[in-house]
């Protein structure tokens, strides 16, 4: 039966999700499916390992769904929350000596669909805040984020003291915030777009 | 590790970049720690937004077939209850908790005993709540499905319901409570859910051995529950 799950917040679908629900798991794959991949190709650097990871993560949101809780986050955060930590747990494991990010090949996009629209947006959003950002800042939260470095890991390849390397996360984070902030009250009426068809 | 030198943690635990046993150790403190882990979810929602800086090409359409297929393997086992009208699917809380200590979201798994300590504190509770909580021959039953508890009054057969972060009722529906013994099952309450926590008076005794159940009804209630139970008891035996 198609119950018509699209108008359905995220986190209308999580709490579906932790009744078993296997219809509104498969809307929150489609929802998330597609940047969570890309979240965890570019922190794994290599497709069979970022599947992995997306299908861990995932799996954790199935069994987990039931301890989220709405007042504390966003759906979104806490499913690429799960994907992040499952491609960092997996890129240290099976990647102790990291090589430099690796350039994926452009993707035939051959279906340039509304999603993938809206996922240039946010990427370009993104992009533009962290311009906005010292580039020290910048470099500790990408490769932190990224690059799936410990902050020990992080001080040693920079060569600066451990307290550096915190407080350059700390107010990169802090300024992010800011500036994604204040970038949502220059757009105002920036949302996101749910098919209504 | 010093406390000031905890609390700039948060970042680091936000972008995962601590080690295990840095990992461990604070999230021993977000446990302890309301500040840290306010600013935990906060930094959280903004390394989040990191993701959409990856280039997004379409996953494999075999990835969502295997994903969806783990998932419904996994399916919740059927629990049984006493007679064989009720049989109910209810979250397989093993693979929850197994699920939360895997990927170590402590911060998300709270202890339930502590957040009723807290909501207890923040008044959230109606006081005859709070006695029946605080009393000593009242028993506390776990919820399957949801995060709560029932809470019995073996005295008097009085019960409560008490639901932490329960998702509000869909329009004209409510949920309704069921006290099911043997093959009968006796409404025993409407509530509309949302908020913090839900506290459900029982409109009805709680014998021994018979289990609770809450069902999404019409907003006015029906005599005899018509859908799955979204949680239930154990049971009260």
């Amino acid at each position: 039966m198609a119950r018509g799950l699209a108008h359905l917040s995220d986190e209308a679908l999580v709490a579906l999700v932790a009744r078993a629900d296997e219809e509104a798991f498969a809307e929150l794959y489609d929802r998330f499916g597609r940047v969570a991949y890309g979240l965890a190709l570019r922190v794994v650097r290599d497709p069979a390992l970022a599947e992995d990871a997306v299908q861990e993560g995932f799996l954790a949101v199935w069994r987990s769904a039931a301890r989220f809780v709405a007042e504390r986050a966003k759906a979104s955060t806490w499913i690429l929350t799960l994907i992040h930590r499952r491609a960092v747990d997996l890129v240290r494991r099976e990647q102790p000596r990291r090589a430099e990010p690796l350039e994926l090949a452009p993707h035939p996009t051959g279906d340039d669909t509304e999603e993938e629209a809206w996922l240039r947006l946010r990427r370009t959003r993104v992009q533009e805040a962290l311009r906005r950002l010292p580039d020290k800042q910048r470099e500790a939260l990408e490769l932190a984020y990224f690059g799936g470095f410990t902050q020990s890991e992080l001080a040693d390849r920079l060569g600066e003291p451990l307290g550096t390397i915190k407080s350059r996360m700390f107010s990169g984070l802090a300024s992010l915030r800011e500036v994604l902030a204040q970038g949502e009250l220059e757009e105002e009426g920036w949302r996101e777009p749910r098919s209504t068809s | 590790m010093e406390r000031a030198e905890i609390h700039e943690l948060s970042a680091a635990y936000a972008l995962d970049a601590l080690d295990a046993s840095e990992l461990e150790a604070f999230e021993d403190h977000l446990a302890r720690c309301a500040e840290c882990r306010e600013n935990a979810a906060s930094f959280q929602a903004v390394a989040s937004e990191l993701a959409y800086e990856a280039e997004a090409p379409a996953p494999p359409q075999a990835l969502r077939e295997r994903i969806l297929a783990d998932a419904r393997r996994e399916q919740p086992k059927v629990v049984s209850l006493p007679r064989r009208r009720w049989a109910f699917p209810v979250a397989a809380t093993a693979a929850v908790a197994a699920g939360c200590a895997a990927v170590g979201l402590a911060f998300w798994a709270a202890d339930l005993s502590q957040q009723l300590d807290e909501q207890r504190d923040a008044a959230h509770l109606s006081e005859e709540a709070v006695a029946a909580l605080a009393q000593a021959d009242t028993r506390r039953i776990p919820l399957d499905g949801a995060n709560g508890v029932l809470v019995v009054d073996d005295e008097t057969g009085k019960g409560w319901l008490v639901v932490l972060g329960l998702e509000e009722a869909p329009s004209a529906k409510a949920y309704e409570a069921w006290v099911i013994e043997g093959d009968a099952a006796v409404p025993a309450g409407l509530f509309s859910g949302g908020g913090v926590s839900t506290v459900v008076e029982l409109g009805a005794p709680v014998p021994e051995g018979a289990v609770v159940a809450v069902t999404v009804e019409e907003a006015g209630g029906v005599r005899q529950p018509t859908q799955q139970p979204v949680f239930i008891s154990g049971e009260a035996a």
